[in-house]
C-alpha cells in the first residue's frame, strides 16, 4: 500500500514537472556562440556566474545548490550539460518560476560568457562556434558619441570606427538609447539603425524629468554585438525637464515634527499652556494677597 | 645551560671522593636546576616559536564572498563599528531628492508568496507576522476574485504619524514612513489610525534573539525587533540606500511589483528589471490607489486585475501548502 502511495506521489510530481516544461524553440536550441570559449571568456563568465547564478545554483560540481522546488540543477550536472548551448542561452533569456529572466539584465555576450564558464566543467564538451563568427561586420571597435540637437529636439549618436587611424562612419548598426534611472535604464524611443553617415537620431520625450538643472545621464548601446562587438557610451546631456521638487517633509502638516507643525496648532497650544499656567499663577497671587491681608490685622 | 647539565651527569656518574661533599652537592644541585631550567626554557621557546608560526596566531581566518577561507594579519584588521547614532540620523533623514513609489500589477499575482517570505526573512518576522500580505479580493458576487498584495501605503498624509504621541513613527523626505522601535511605547494609536491595517504589534519576544545580540538597532530594517512595539513595511529602506530594489520586489517570480522614483517618473519591474515611465504605466493600465477618498495620498499604486495571467486558484491554507 505504502509503495503504491509513493508511486502515486512520484507520478503526480512528474506530471507537475512536465506541466511546466521549459520549451525552447528548435531554432533557438541550434543557436551557437559567436565566439570560441577560451580561458578569458571562462574567467569573465565566472564573475557573472558568481554575481547572478551562484546564490541558487551553487558552485559548479560541488552540488551546493539551494533547496527550491524544482531544485535548481548544478551547473556541472549531466542534466544541465545535456542542454545545447542555444538551449542554455534561451533558458537564461526566458527564465521560469523562481529562475529570473536575464533578458534585460545581461547582454547576449555576457550570457555566452556564463555558458562558456559552465562548459568548463564538462570535459566531454566540444564547442561549435557559430558562422559567421564575431567580428564579421566590416567595422570593428565602434565608438559612439552622443549629442543633443536642440533645433530638432533629438538625441543624436554618431558611430565611428578607426580604419588605418582614420575615423570612418559605421552604417547599418542597430543601437538603443536609455536614460539612467535610480533602479535601471529607461528605454528611450525604439532601436534604430545608423545611416550612411553613421548617424542615428532618437526622438526624445519633452517631459522626461532630469536633475535640478535638467541633466539626464544617457546610455547608448550597440545591439548587434555578434557582428560589431560590444560598444556603448554614456553622456550627461541637458535634455530633461529641470526637476527640483521639495522634500516631502518640507510643508507644514499635522504629522510634521515640531518645526513643521501648522502655525495655528503652535499658536493654540502655546495659548492653552499660557492660559492654564496663568490661571494657576493668578490663584497663587490671590492666596498670597489673602495671606498678607490676614497677617496685617 | 646545557653544558651545565652535561657536567652534572658527569659528576653524578663518578661519585667517589668523600671529602666535604659541599662542592659536589653544589654542582649536583646546580646541575639539576640547570637541566630543569634548560628543558623549561627550551619548551617555552619552542612553544613561542610554534605560536608564532602556527596559523591563526597573528592571523584571522576570513571567509570571502567567493567561499575561500583566507588568513588576514591581525595588525591590518579593523573592526567596523556601526554607530547607532549614525544609523538613527540617516534613517530619520532619508535619501535626498527621491520620492519612492511602488506599483502593484494585480493581473500578474498568483499568490506565490515569495514577497512575503523574503520580507519576513529580512525583518526577522514569524510566519504569521506580515509586513506585506496577499489578500483574496472579490468586489461583489458576480465579479472575479483576485489576489492583492498589500504593504504599507507610505501615505503622504499619514494618519499614523499624526497620532503618535512620542514621535516614534515619522515620515522621511523621500516619502517613506518608518518606525523607531527605540522610541515606540507600544500604545498602538497608530494601528487604530491606519485605514489600511498595515501595522502589526509584537506580542511575543522577537523570533531571532541570539543572532541579533549586540547588533545595533537599524531603524531602516527594524532589526533587532523588540517586544511590545510596532512594526510594518519599510519599503526596504536599507536596500534603497544601496540602490537596490526592495526585498519583496526582487523576490517576486511573476513580475507583480514595480518600484521606482516619482521624481524621475520611472519604475523598474523587480522580476524582468525593465524600466517604465510611471505616468505612462498608470495611464495606460488605469492605475488606482487604495481608498484615496480618505485623503491619505498613498505612495502605492495598483494596476487592475484585468486579463489575468493566471487562473485564480484559492488555497484553503496557503501558508501550509508552501
Amino acid at each position: 500500500m505504502k509503495r503504491y502511495f509513493i508511486l502515486l506521489i512520484i507520478v503526480l510530481f512528474s506530471m507537475q514537472l512536465s506541466a511546466q516544461e521549459w520549451v525552447v524553440a528548435p531554432a533557438e536550441a541550434a543557436l551557437k556562440s559567436p565566439f570560441a570559449f577560451t580561458d578569458s571568456t571562462r574567467k569573465a563568465g565566472e564573475v557573472i556566474y558568481v554575481a547572478n547564478c551562484k546564490s541558487c545554483h551553487g558552485d559548479p560540481g560541488k552540488n551546493n545548490v539551494i533547496q527550491l522546488v524544482p531544485i535548481p540543477p548544478d551547473a556541472a550536472s549531466v542534466k544541465m550539460q545535456a542542454n545545447t548551448d542555444g538551449a542554455l542561452h534561451s533558458k537564461l533569456i526566458q527564465g521560469r518560476g523562481a529562475m529570473p529572466s536575464f533578458k534585460n539584465t545581461l547582454s547576449s555576450t555576457d550570457l555566452w560568457r556564463v555558458i562558456s564558464f559552465m562548459r568548463g566543467f564538462n570535459p566531454k564538451y566540444v564547442q561549435e562556434v557559430a558562422v559567421p563568427t564575431i567580428g564579421s561586420a566590416s567595422a570593428q571597435n565602434v565608438s559612439i558619441k552622443l549629442n543633443w540637437n536642440k533645433t530638432s529636439g533629438q538625441v543624436e549618436a554618431l558611430l565611428t570606427s578607426l580604419k588605418e587611424n582614420i575615423a570612418q562612419p559605421v552604417a547599418g548598426a542597430e543601437v538603443k538609447l536609455f536614460a539612467k534611472r535610480f533602479f535601471g535604464n529607461l528605454p528611450i524611443d525604439e532601436a534604430r539603425k545608423s545611416d550612411a553617415l553613421g548617424k542615428v537620431s532618437f526622438n526624445f520625450p519633452k517631459d522626461l524629468p532630469g536633475d535640478s538643472i535638467g541633466n539626464v545621464q544617457l546610455v547608448v548601446k550597440l545591439t548587434d554585438e555578434v557582428a560589431f562587438g560590444e560598444a556603448s557610451a554614456e553622456a550627461n546631456l541637458t535634455v530633461g525637464v529641470p526637476t527640483n521638487r521639495p522634500a516631502l517633509t518640507d510643508q507644514r502638516s499635522m504629522w510634521g515634527v515640531l518645526e513643521k507643525s501648522p502655525v495655528w496648532l503652535i499658536f493654540a497650544y502655546v495659548l492653552a499652556v499660557l492660559t492654564a499656567w496663568g490661571f494657576i499663577a493668578y490663584v497663587v497671587l490671590q492666596i498670597r494677597a489673602i495671606y498678607r491681608a490676614g497677617s496685617k490685622e | 645551560m646545557s653544558q651545565n647539565s652535561k657536567d652534572a651527569s658527569h659528576d653524578h656518574d663518578h661519585p667517589g671522593h668523600d671529602s666535604t661533599n659541599s662542592r659536589r652537592d653544589f654542582f649536583k644541585n646546580f646541575g639539576l636546576f640547570g637541566a630543569v631550567a634548560a628543558a623549561g626554557g627550551a619548551a617555552v621557546y619552542t612553544g613561542y616559536k610554534y605560536e608564532e608560526t602556527k596559523p591563526g596566531a597573528n592571523f584571522v581566518r576570513v571567509l570571502t564572498a567567493d567561499n575561500r577561507i583566507i588568513e588576514v594579519p591581525k595588525e591590518g584588521f579593523k573592526d567596523i563599528k556601526v554607530d547607532l547614532n549614525q544609523l538613527q540620523k540617516q534613517g530619520r533623514e532619508g535619501l535626498k531628492g527621491h520620492r519612492f513609489v511602488m506599483v502593484i500589477d494585480l493581473a500578474k499575482c498568483r499568490n506565490a508568496r515569495k514577497c512575503i517570505t523574503a520580507c519576513q526573512g529580512a525583518h526577522h518576522l514569524r510566519p504569521h507576522e506580515y509586513h506585506i500580505n496577499t489578500l483574496v479580493m472579490q468586489e461583489s458576487e458576480n465579479t472575479a476574485p483576485y489576489f492583492m498584495p498589500k504593504p504599507c501605503q507610505h501615505c503622504d498624509n499619514p494618519p499614523c504619524v499624526a497620532v503618535c504621541p512620542v514621535d516614534a513613527t515619522f515620515k522621511r523626505q523621500d516619502g517613506i514612513v518608518l518606525i523607531d522601535n527605540e522610541r515606540c511605547i507600544g500604545c498602538r494609536f497608530c494601528i487604530a489610525a491606519c485605514p489600511y491595517s498595515a501595522r502589526l504589534f509584537h506580542w511575543e519576544e522577537p523570533l531571532v534573539v541570539e543572532a541579533d545580540k549586540g547588533t545595533p538597532y537599524n531603524i531602516e530594517l527594524n532589526v533587532p525587533q523588540r517586544k511590545g512595539t510596532i512594526s510594518k513595511c519599510l519599503f526596504s529602506s536599507d536596500r534603497l540606500r544601496e540602490g537596490k530594489l526592495p526585498y519583496c520586489v526582487s523576490a517576486c517570480p511573476n513580475g507583480v511589483y514595480y518600484f521606482g522614483d516619482e521624481n524621475q517618473d520611472s519604475v523598474t519591474n523587480g522580476t524582468t528589471k525593465e524600466t517604465f515611465r510611471l505616468s505612462e504605466l498608470l495611464k495606460v493600465n488605469a492605475g488606482y490607489q487604495l481608498m484615496p477618498e480618505l485623503g491619505t495620498k498613498p505612495r502605492v499604486y495598483y494596476l487592475p486585475a484585468k486579463n489575468r495571467l493566471f487562473e485564480f486558484k484559492e488555497d484553503k491554507d496557503p501558508v501550509q501548502s508552501i
